[in-house]
């Protein structure tokens, strides 16, 4: 067994097993969960980057020229960005769901790996070394906001159904449909030692009431960070993805001035490049607006990662152009 | 009483400035952004730039009907996709200079400490002077720019951060408009074009006058064993040339995929490569009139007489000699040619013919292909807004750090107390919102109550 397939093993099971672990420390919020999942993640992350400079030492072939290798990428990068901002904001709720997508991600690309391939001519520029690992590390930053979206969206539902149970049981004169949940925290003056400070109150107040009356779903969706919160995490993860995605796509417009004399060719994977890049640059214009903070931004950002999705993979397998080296 | 001129002139400006409010608002700058993505979608659905006749081949009828009907098969350049760009750039426009220009720094003013949401109050024992140096320094220390107002007969302290991060918008818009520059000065002035010159001719490039004479194409081909099967995976393409520029110097030069040649600040590159083929008919054994003088390249035809022609498909590298049929290598070891006889637009049978042979086509005609050559295909371009174009993207890509990565804050500072006992009072606003800043502001606070109670003026962001 060669070095590159013995650590891509040692990576898959680190992310199989860290997603088990993980998704029981999402559920249980056991602290020992936590700090076994985390070094997992950690071991996962470390032994594909080995794996993928493992395949470069041993052919001289950069090992992004393919889509086994760009998925390899967009898994490592989607646990490392999701490593950075754990780290940095206590954000390991979300691993479960990011180390099971980088599982699934690296299971597929395994089913595109033809072994060491020399690069086409159009390959053979140092771009693909500026380029592919900038645009793949947009779709991994990505596929994290996308993940807290989801959380987002599964609380901010889970708010209105509760909200709707207790003002059922209140008898509340509540009109049907849907119940108005506040996205933004509302703070209040909290007594801190002797300090006073504005402190958020809980925007999910039926959540909340749900969780004391003993139900176990409303007692889980508790101990998720708050709306306003979740919505800040989706904007900061955008906000990394967002200026990855349009360096990506302007070294790739230089790239393909280079090598195809023009910046824009009009090809399918540019232009699901652009859509792409419209949708979340959409995303950051209307977050801009109060109104839509908040679910309607987690909806736009779990779209624009379907777009993302179908950029990367539907127009590489389906739709042939200029790309159609499925990188 | 007013005059009709007047009137004009009022509902002039009604009209202007109901124009600017739309074109300055977000969400007809998102919904025009909406319309951009979706126009886009549909480039990359729906195959571009192909003849009538593929779409009714390939779509669903009602479907192809659609989109020859809305032109969707060249929507990049319909009146629609362009239109929405120019609105686009137009909102881009009114909206820098309506909302982004306009954006000045919060007045300094007294504030309701207790009504911001993002606000604390630190008890404090001590000389008043000397806690107002502690909460100085500590700013001042932190990196924040602190100005002291007297308002309403109080001493009011502003710490301000990033205040010229308010100005990434703008950038970024700049960005974009150094970008149209950039590809407006190609429209005006530039050019671009494609040949294909087969080995030993030379081609005259129009709008420059240079000439370029191919000496010799190369490719490699390398047999690569993988799980799929046997691939002949492409190497190398180069094209071996000789070139007179403006100077009226011979040079020989090499065109690579990914290294275009210049000659005189217009680039060359290597875009494809092809076989053209010398096609010979003869009916009882006698060149025919019709019969072509020049090699054809691939997709080239020449009639046979009625609407009846003869077209060169395709050029077979290498011919299995044992089963006659085409194989995956692409290098010419045993090769042969794909000829179609079409009618209109109706193809009627295709054949093989070796290179070297001939094929009965009846009634005394046969079809011959003595020999072919290589050809390249160049494309050129001179582009003299390619450096405005790198300039924007480097202003874009500022303009989105600034705008994303630092955050304008200000803190609104009030001392109030008496003798030994006073109470501060800070607030913070962002132009986020509060929650973005809200470990921040906890972190800021916590290390505030250090730094005044003991004098401690470490930093803290």
């Amino acid at each position: 067994m060669q070095l590159d397939q013995i650590l891509l093993a040692i990576a898959i099971a680190a992310y199989v097993t860290g997603t088990l672990v993980l998704l029981t420390y999402f559920l249980s919020r056991s602290e020992l969960m936590l700090r076994i999942g985390a070094p997992l993640a950690i071991v996962g992350c470390v032994a594909q980057f080995a794996e993928l400079g493992a395949r470069w030492a041993t052919s001289g072939i950069w090992p992004l020229t393919n889509l086994y290798g760009s998925l390899s990428l967009f898994s490592a990068m989607g646990v490392l960005i999701f490593l950075i901002f754990a780290f940095r904001y206590r954000f390991w709720f979300a691993g479960g769901f990011v180390l099971l997508i980088a599982a699934i991600a690296l299971g597929y690309a395994t089913t595109w790996n033809e072994g060491f391939m020399p690069p086409v001519p159009a390959l053979q520029s140092y771009w693909i070394k500026i380029h592919v690992p900038l645009v793949v590390s947009s779709y991994a930053a990505f596929m994290l906001s996308f993940v807290v979206s989801v959380l987002y969206l599964i609380k901010y539902y889970g708010e209105q159904r509760f909200a709707r149970g207790s003002a059922m049981k209140a008898a509340a004169a509540t009109p049907a449909g849907s119940i108005p949940v506040t996205v933004r925290s509302s703070y209040a003056a909290l007594a801190e030692d002797d300090i006073v400070i504005g402190t958020p109150r809980g925007d999910t107040p039926g959540i909340a009431a749900a969780a004391e009356s003993g139900s176990a779903g409303a007692q889980w969706l508790a101990t998720l960070p708050s709306l306003a919160k979740l919505d800040v995490m989706i904007y900061r993860v955008i906000g990394v993805g967002l200026p990855l995605l349009t360096i990506g796509i302007i070294t790739g417009a230089m790239w393909a001035k280079e090598s195809w004399g023009a910046y824009w060719q009009w090809d399918p994977k540019e232009t699901a490049a652009l859509v792409s890049w419209i949708v979340y640059a959409s995303y950051m214009h209307l977050h801009t607006r109060n109104a839509w903070r908040g679910v309607r931004s987690a909806w736009i950002s779990v779209f624009g990662f379907a777009t993302i999705m179908f950029c990367y993979l539907g127009v590489n397998i389906w739709i042939s152009g200029l790309h159609s080296y499925k990188v | 009483m007013a005059t009709a001129a007047e009137y004009l002139r009022a509902g002039l400006q009604e009209t202007v400035d109901d124009f600017l409010r739309l074109f300055a608002s977000v969400y007809f700058a998102v919904s025009l952004f909406a319309t951009w993505g979706f126009f886009t979608l549909i480039g990359v659905v729906v195959e571009q730039g192909k003849t009538q006749d593929f779409y009714w081949a390939n779509y669903a009828p009602p479907l192809a009907r659609l989109i020859l009907r809305l032109d969707l098969d060249n929507i990049y350049h319909s009146a629609a996709y362009v239109g929405v760009i120019a609105l686009i750039l137009t909102s881009l426009a009114v909206c820098t200079f309506k909302r982004v220009i306009p954006a000045r720094l919060p007045p300094l003013r007294a504030v309701a400490i207790d009504r911001i949401p993002l606000h604390a109050t630190i008890p404090l024992e001590g000389d008043e002077r000397e806690i107002r140096t502690r909460i100085e320094q500590f700013f001042k220390s932190s990196g924040w720019f602190v100005r002291k107002r007297e308002l309403g007969g109080e001493e009011w302290t502003f710490a301000d951060r990033h205040n010229w991060a308010r100005r990434g918008v703008l950038v970024a818009h700049i960005g974009f408009v150094i970008i149209a520059a950039g590809t407006t000065w190609y429209w005006a002035r530039g050019f671009s074009g494609e040949t294909a010159i087969l080995t030993g001719t030379t081609a005259t490039i129009p709008q420059t006058g240079a000439q370029i004479k191919l000496d010799r194409f190369s490719y490699r081909f390398d047999p690569i064993q993988t799980k799929a099967g046997l691939v002949y995976q492409p190497i190398d393409y180069v094209s071996h040339v000789e070139y007179v520029g403006k100077d009226g110097v011979a040079r020989a030069a090499t065109i690579r995929v990914n290294h275009p040649l210049d000659i005189d600040g217009t680039l060359y590159y290597q875009a494809a490569y092809g076989f053209g083929a010398q096609f010979v008919l003869t009916k009882d054994g006698h060149v025919t009139a019709n019969s072509p003088t020049d090699l054809l390249k691939e997709g080239d035809a020449f009639s046979v007489g009625g609407d009846r022609a003869l077209e060169y498909d395709q050029f077979v590298g290498t011919v299995d000699p044992k089963t006659g049929r085409p194989t995956a290598d692409p290098r010419p070891n045993n090769p042969a040619v794909v000829v179609s006889m079409i009618a209109g637009d109706t193809k009627l049978a295709s054949g093989l013919i070796p290179i070297g042979a001939s094929i009965d086509l009846g009634d005394g005609y046969r079809l011959g292909v003595p020999h072919y050559r290589v050809y390249t295909g160049i494309q050129y371009r001179y582009d003299p807004g390619m450096a405005l174009v790198g300039i924007g993207a480097f202003v874009l890509l500022t303009g989105l750090c600034i705008a994303f990565y630092f955050l304008p804050a200000r803190l609104y500072v009030k001392l109030t107390g008496a003798g030994r006992d006073w109470s501060l009072g800070v607030a913070a606003t962002t132009v986020k919102g509060y929650e973005v800043f809200e470990d921040q502001f906890r972190e800021l606070v916590v290390a505030l109550r250090r730094a005044t109670k003991r004098g401690d003026t470490n930093a803290c962001n």
